[in-house]
């Protein structure tokens, strides 16, 4: 062990001056590598790399969002395409309603005035018979009359309005049976 | 040491082998003799360390992409564990973001000159001397100071350091000498001897089994001695992988040391 | 003053000094990654931030083996 010792162990410990000089230039040149070169650049591609997952990523959200909203407003218009299918239906079922309702209606008023025309034609068939019937029944009653009074009635003015009074007696008579 | 074993052991033996000395950590200057810019081997191994970091790394760093090849896979897996697992796992994120390109350089350069101690034709770790670890353990004691100044002011940092809270005031007459040789001394002096007497020891094992299982199979007499040297030879492959561990836990150890160290000079959190 | 050598043990004692230093560091790694180990066993989700605390007090301890050794060359 002396001679390691001996040797010059301690030299071993004892830095000299030209391996300080060496060290130190190596060192700095590493660190300044590292420093200016080398961190920077890793760092640049790591925050680049950061940047572009989530880049992608809120890419992605956006996309996804997107296809939300549209298949959101696909599913609105068909929700309204329905709705305005079953409104048309209801409006066309309304409308059906309606027009059968305005046929019959129509129909109803229809028949109704026929009805009423009838009505009206058989009152003034009624009128014209009880007019002729007024007249032939004047004569005829006159006639008759004269017949049983066995006497021709002179004066013709006379004859006439007693046979009018007479017919506005049997007139008024007849008024209430045709109506009922 | 290693002679007096040697010759003790090898009676039988004609020849003694070359076992390796302290003089391999100490060769001969080889260039510019005798002036401050002298080089020896070890300096050259250095040199020769540091060129494959500035163009393995600034290749890789020039051709980074986005999306990385299997190179830079690796690459940057060794970056994000020194960010993750060694600065921001103990200062966190916050204080850790401006030291990490300092405990990168380390660790890297640390790591690649230890492994330098097990590739062939360099054989020997480029922090095999004292001055290297002692130079990276001196920017470590610079860093840190520096820090704990700025964070806290020159008085205050120092009180922190030196009368640390909660002490009975008599204590300091003992503890604030020991405070103060921790903090200007012991801290890089550990961090030097621990790299340096590493490398020493994993270069003198590794050698000293490879000597031998020279001796042992190629120059000895006796030939049945050949099995020895192959039990030798195992030891020397098995001790090298071990080197390569240690390269690795050493680098990683400084890089850690270094950070706890740089985070001791921040205020403590009350 | 004939003082007989019986048995003489050559060498240096620095070994015996430094197996002796390696010693107590020996027995403090060894608990401290006992303790390490056990740690993680029952708490694995934290074994990063306990490893990281073990390699820091395994340097530590591990320089004063070191003290050891760098006393061989210089003693």
């Amino acid at each position: 062990m002396e001679s390691i010792a001996a040797d010059g162990g301690i030299d071993l410990f004892i830095p000299k001056t030209y391996d300080i000089f060496w060290s130190l230039v190596i060192l700095i040149i590493l660190a300044v590598f590292f420093g200016k070169y080398f961190m920077p650049k890793f760092q640049a591609i790591f925050d680049e790399r950061a940047a572009k997952i989530q880049g992608g990523m809120e890419k992605a959200k956006k996309a996804q969002e997107a296809a939300n909203q549209a298949k959101k407003s696909y599913e609105d218009q068909l929700n309204q395409a329905r709705v305005e299918a079953s409104k048309i239906r209801d409006d066309a079922r309304a409308e059906a309603s309606h027009i059968v309702a305005d046929a019959r209606t129509r129909a109803q008023s229809e028949a109704d005035q026929i009805t009423a025309n009838a009505q009206r034609s058989i009152e003034s068939q009624q009128q014209q018979a009880l007019v002729s019937l007024q007249s032939e029944v004047g004569t005829l009653a006159a006639a008759l009359a004269g017949k049983i009074l066995g006497t021709q009635l002179k004066d013709d003015s006379v004859q006439a309005s007693m046979i009018d009074s007479i017919i506005a007696d049997a007139g008024q008579q007849d008024a209430g049976k045709p109506k009922a | 040491m290693f002679q007096g074993v040697g010759s003790d052991m090898l009676t039988l033996a004609a020849s003694q082998p070359e076992l390796p000395g302290i003089d391999d950590f100490m060769p001969p200057e080889i260039l510019f003799q005798g002036t401050p810019f002298a080089m020896n081997r070890i300096i050259l191994v250095r040199f020769i360390a540091m060129v494959v970091i500035l163009l393995v790394l600034g290749i890789t760093a020039a051709r980074a992409k986005l999306i990385p090849s299997r190179w830079q896979g690796a690459i940057e897996w060794l970056l994000d564990f020194v960010r993750d697992s060694v600065v921001y796992e103990v200062m966190g994120e916050l204080r850790g973001r401006q030291y990490v390109p300092m405990v990168t350089t380390v660790f890297l350069t640390v790591m690649v000159f230890n492994l330098c101690g097990i590739v062939p034709g360099l054989n020997i770790a480029a922090t095999a001397t004292i001055t290297m670890p002692l130079v990276f353990a001196l920017w470590t004691l610079f860093q840190y100071l520096i820090t704990g100044i700025r964070e806290q002011g020159l008085w205050k940092y120092l009180k922190q350091e030196l009368f640390p809270a909660g002490v009975p005031w008599p204590l300091y007459i003992i503890l604030t000498p020991i405070q103060l040789l921790e903090l200007l001394i012991i801290k890089p002096a550990s961090l030097t001897i621990r790299l340096f007497a590493n490398m020493i020891a994993g270069h003198l094992l590794v050698a000293i089994c490879l000597a031998f299982t020279q001796f042992y199979i190629i120059e000895a007499s006796n030939h049945f001695l050949a099995i020895a040297g192959i039990g030798w030879f195992g030891l020397g492959f098995a001790l090298t992988a071990f080197e390569m561990f240690v390269a690795a836990l050493q680098a990683y150890i400084f890089a850690v040391l270094t950070t706890v160290y740089i985070n001791q000079s921040y205020p403590e959190e009350d | 003053m004939d003082i007989i050598t019986l048995a003489e043990v050559t060498g240096s004692i620095s070994i015996l000094g430094y197996g002796l230093a390696a010693l107590g560091p020996a027995l403090g790694l060894g608990i401290v990654v006992g303790k390490t180990v056990e740690s993680m066993a029952r708490q694995p989700e934290i074994a990063n931030k306990l490893q990281t605390a073990m390699f820091i007090g395994l340097a530590l301890i591990e320089v004063l083996g070191l003290l050891g050794f760098v006393a061989i060359f210089i003693a």
